[in-house]
């Protein structure tokens, strides 16, 4: 395939005053990394890459389904036919639509002991998760080593997205003081419009292109909310700091430390995922061993196993999320039957 | 005493954008959110004129209380 000039395709963005040669030279030079590649982050991804942001790293530790299609842009029926891995998928449709970018992808979980292998290299980090947990790590990565982030997310109708730029303005911790606690509403319970991902997936990607083309000043110091159903639009002040801020006051970056990280935690609205952190699993083996137990696919980056009523999804680093049941007892113990405890 | 109640994302879903509601003197941001049947557990921050606020902290003549929760879908 033929590789297209960039001159070709930033002429219209080059032609947008704020951006210029100038701009377009610094997003070629920049390097973000994109935690989670579902619905928020693929609408980030995407525009991202369009516009040559030159270093992309996808991070995200799912797989492609049907039911992610409806609003997860970068994948398609093929993706999700062959349970491909996000971050790969991802990976190449980006670098089909511009091959001046080079895009890595990173099939894993954020956790406190890749964190910084996978963060620390870029100058932006973008929030395309699903779930507080690794939001609260970012944002304990991201204080710690000053570098600015973006919260994106989006249920239903409405998305939700701020600006966090150490030293500057509020963090996570003073926005969210405090972690989940109980159940949440999920996309997988409360629905999610594509239209509401889109809106606020491209109203955080021009706040990165404002920070990465140097119009820092630009950015908005406010937690912006908006409805693309009931039309509806609001922002919080997001510029002062909470006085006594575990994180970014009283730097205590206890998600970063790992101390708040359980092993296993309820992972959308029927499922469990247990992370065995010192793991590693030979999928070709282990395909192997399980199946006479039931039906087994493997692709090399995961291995599922179906038995009975359950659905177990391997990882080579000992994660496994096992659908089906949201008894963490149940979970251990067919985790502990088939991977052994 | 009188106080202007803003909710915020998913919190207007059934409920409103922006009330002026009556409540005695002395009363705290949790009586609120008990009277608008909002589970504390969903809440991610509470401001009193724009400035974070605990659940405990008691409300005065005119504040403007304004409720955001968590939002995690991604």
């Amino acid at each position: 395939m033929p590789t297209l000039s960039s001159n070709e395709i930033y002429s219209r963005q080059i032609l947008f005053r704020g951006i210029g040669e100038e701009g377009q030279q610094k997003l070629q030079n920049s390097r973000v990394a994109i935690v989670g590649c579902g619905a928020t982050g693929s609408v980030i991804a995407s525009l991202l890459a369009r516009a040559g942001v030159g270093f992309l790293r996808i991070i995200d530790r799912d797989y492609v389904e049907p039911s992610n299609l409806q609003r997860q842009i970068l994948f398609d029926e093929d993706d999700a036919a062959k349970f491909i891995p996000k971050a790969v998928a991802a990976a190449k449709r980006l670098s089909a639509c511009n091959s001046n970018v080079k895009v890595e992808s990173q099939v894993a979980d954020l956790t406190p002991h890749n964190v910084e292998s996978l963060l620390a290299d870029c100058t932006l980090i973008m929030d395309g998760t699903d779930n507080f947990e690794t939001r609260y790590l970012i944002n304990d990565f991201a204080i710690a080593k000053n570098i600015p982030w973006i919260y994106t997310a989006a249920i239903g109708s409405i998305g939700v997205t701020m600006n966090i730029l150490p030293g500057e303005t509020a963090c996570m911790a003073c926005m969210f003081p405090d972690s989940p606690n109980g159940a949440m509403e999920t996309c997988e319970t409360f629905g999610i419009l594509n239209a509401a991902v889109a809106g606020i997936g491209a109203s955080a990607s021009s706040e990165a292109l404002k920070f990465l083309t140097g119009a820092k000043a630009l950015m908005r110091r406010t937690l912006l909310t908006e409805d693309v159903w009931w039309t509806d639009r609001a922002e919080l002040p997001a510029e002062a700091q909470r006085a006594d801020c575990r994180c970014c006051v009283r730097r205590e970056f206890t998600h970063l430390s790992g101390e708040n990280r359980p092993h296993i935690a309820l992972c959308g609205s029927n499922s469990v995922q247990i992370h065995e952190k010192t793991r590693t699993i030979d999928l070709a083996e282990l395909e192997q061993r399980l199946l006479p137990h039931g039906t087994v696919r493997c692709n090399g980056f995961a291995l599922r196993f179906w038995r009975g009523p359950y659905q177990l999804t391997i990882f080579p680093d000992g994660r496994a999320i096992i659908k089906g049941t949201t008894d963490v007892g149940v979970a251990r113990s067919l985790y502990a039957r088939f991977l052994g405890a | 005493m009188q106080i202007q109640v803003r909710l915020y994302a998913t919190f207007r879903i059934g409920r409103f954008n922006e009330q002026t509601r009556d409540y005695p003197p002395g009363t705290r941001i949790s009586k609120v959110l008990e009277d608008l049947e909002i589970d504390e557990s969903l809440i991610g921050t509470a401001f009193i004129d724009f400035k974070y606020a605990t659940l405990d902290r008691e409300l005065h003549e005119g504040a403007r209380l304004g409720i955001f929760p968590k939002v995690g879908g991604g």
